[in-house]
């Protein structure tokens, strides 16, 4: 069973006058163990489906399944409950807090959580993405790979069953970009997660399980 | 850290304080508002006790006392002894000091004169203050004089005085009462010295305080004067000082007012530096809301964050205050000890209090805001 699947989902935004259509009918699934990666050029519609896939945003039409489960009508706040226990986010900007060291950076999600002590987890992660030196850094204490290393850490906190990369190589050099590949592949079998990043980047092709090309809105096959 | 580590089993919190510690200067500069407020409040507060409390001091022992003389429609030409009886039985607690009084020429032994008002009565401790000699309980010998009167005629403790050709040796020197009615020179005898006066002339009760003193008159005049009758005349100038209380009341209302004026300056201004906080944040918030931070979690630290800055505020403000207060009764009542007294002690914990009211009510809106703004916009920033 797919972890998270898209039925024929739909999405308008009314922008002035005009109703732009975003997405024109996705249908879309991801496996643990798996990393898919959805690639298309800017304005194809790839942040808005990712949105759908994190539970950021609810499709104008179609069906969002998580684990099987029709999440589609959910609250927002059903929604936070959802993205908390079961998705991890990495964003292109890295978006660390830059006031909180890298392991509470990494804690953030589990933060409010006061049943639960995760610093041992944060600190078994920042050392498997090899970041073992630099728990106590802040972020502008980082490199960028390093940075964005402490989120993939974040992101991963929870025990998610997906984690979302949007652009995740997208702020950084080539090298770079290609250690956080290696590190992502690394952790998709150790974790048993489906990974699901968006990209414009060509270089993902060699490290992804399977390509979703999206244009216009539409998937090519 | 140590304060980090105390907050850590309040998430909220602990990312309000390292919310705050990331820009300073403006932290300091909002709190800086708080504290002009709380310091405008409580200082006011405190200035207006201070001068009740002057005020109150400068009116001496007068509004606990009730006076009580024959009215129109008595049948006597004073107060019987019957009835002095029967002001005892409502006084309960309070002295009752039935007087005499005339009035003579003391000439001293050099023929230096002096009008004096002379009064007779037994409980001349309950209306006297002696700076020096003897003061009886019951006046049953001897005189007391006032003491301008003694240095006027060349008079000292011991020495004879004459009234009505009997020799009364002076016992004390009595200071002259402070209040409306005091001054003047008096000569305080025994009440066998005007035994020839049938009734008292007027009798003074001294109430514990002011409400007293007014239940007291209150209830000799239910007692005696039935309708526009007037058997006894009361006379209680324990209106006048509640007439002065009412007025400083109103003034001190009125100068917490003008205090209250910069507190809402101070929490518009933390209402502006939450809202400009929060918008700058809001990719930051954003992530906070991806990665499943609750809206009542993202709403309890922005509304800890102006929390912070009332408490912060507050307590220096009140520090402030504290000193401003030492200053105040200091210069208005020579003892700045008085500043720890409940009366203005409470104004600390008032301003405080605003202070922390206000900030809370200021950050709801950006709170409310920011915990509600959807995920996906504000991560577009």
């Amino acid at each position: 069973m797919s972890v998270i699947e898209l039925e024929g989902v739909v999405k308008r935004y009314q922008s002035g006058e005009e109703v732009i259509e975003a997405l024109k009918g996705v249908d879309f699934h991801a496996d643990r163990g798996e990393m898919v990666t959805v690639i298309g050029p800017s304005g194809s519609g790839k942040s808005t489906m990712l949105n759908m896939i994190g539970l950021l945003d609810t499709p104008t039409e179609g069906t969002v399944r998580l684990d099987g489960r029709d999440v589609t009508d959910f609250t927002e706040d059903q929604l936070t409950e959802e993205r908390r226990s079961t998705i991890g986010f990495v964003f292109q900007a890295f978006h660390l807090l830059p006031m909180l060291t890298a392991t509470e950076n990494v804690e953030l999600p589990s933060m409010w959580d006061t049943k639960r002590d995760r610093h041992d987890r944060a600190v078994d992660l920042l050392q498997r993405v090899g970041l073992g030196d630099r728990l106590s850094h802040t972020p502008s204490q980082l490199s960028g790979g390093q940075q964005q290393r402490v989120a993939i850490a974040r992101a991963l906190i929870n025990e998610p069953e997906i984690l979302l990369a949007d652009e995740p190589t997208g702020n950084l050099d080539q090298d770079t970009g290609r250690t956080i590949l290696e590190e992502l592949t690394r952790l998709k079998e150790e974790e048993n997660i489906a990974i699901v990043a968006v990209t414009h980047d060509e270089q993902f092709v060699e490290y992804t399980d399977r390509v979703v090309r999206l244009v216009d809105g539409e998937v090519q096959s | 850290m140590s304060i980090t580590d105390a907050l850590w089993r309040f998430p909220s919190v602990q990312m309000a304080w390292r919310n705050l510690g990331r820009n300073r200067v403006r932290t300091a500069l909002a709190t800086l508002g708080i504290v002009i407020g709380v310091v405008a409040i409580a200082s006011l507060g405190i200035a207006g006790v201070a001068l009740q409390q002057q005020a109150t001091a400068n009116l001496g022992t007068l509004a606990d006392e009730v006076t009580v003389t024959a009215g129109e429609d008595s049948t006597t030409e004073g107060v019987t002894e019957e009835q002095v009886e029967e002001i005892r039985s409502l006084a309960g607690d309070a002295a009752v000091v039935p007087k005499k009084s005339n009035r003579t020429t003391l000439t001293s032994r050099d023929g230096q004169e002096a009008r004096v008002s002379v009064t007779a009565l037994t409980e001349a401790s309950a209306l006297y203050d002696v700076s020096t000699g003897d003061n009886p309980d019951r006046l049953q010998s001897g005189a007391l004089l006032t003491n301008s009167t003694a240095t006027q005629l060349g008079l000292e403790i011991g020495d004879p005085v004459e009234y009505d050709g009997r020799l009364y040796r002076i016992r004390g020197l009595i200071e002259s009462q402070s209040g409306f009615g005091g001054g003047g020179n008096e000569l305080v005898l025994p009440l066998s010295a005007l035994a020839d006066q049938r009734y008292y002339d007027s009798v003074t009760i001294v109430a514990p305080n002011g409400r007293e003193a007014q239940r007291i008159a209150d209830a000799i005049e239910a007692r005696f004067n039935e309708g526009d009758e007037e058997v006894l005349s009361v006379t209680s100038f324990a209106s006048v000082q509640e007439n002065i209380d009412a007025f400083l009341n109103t003034l001190n209302l009125a100068l917490i007012g003008i205090g209250s004026i910069s507190l809402v300056v101070a929490s518009v201004a933390i209402l502006n530096v939450m809202l400009m906080s929060t918008i700058e944040r809001r990719g930051e918030i954003g992530v906070l809301r991806a990665v499943g931070i609750r809206r009542g979690e993202v709403l309890r630290m922005i509304l800890a964050e102006a929390a912070f800055l009332g408490v912060i505020g507050g307590v220096v403000g009140a520090a402030v205050s504290f000193a401003v207060g030492l200053v105040v009764f200091q210069v208005l009542a020579g003892d700045p000890t008085l500043v720890f007294g409940w009366e203005s002690i409470r104004y600390l914990l008032i301003g405080f209090g605003f202070a922390v009211f206000a900030s809370v009510l200021s950050g709801l809106y950006p709170a409310w805001k920011a915990a509600n703004d959807p995920p996906v916009e504000a991560l577009r920033g």
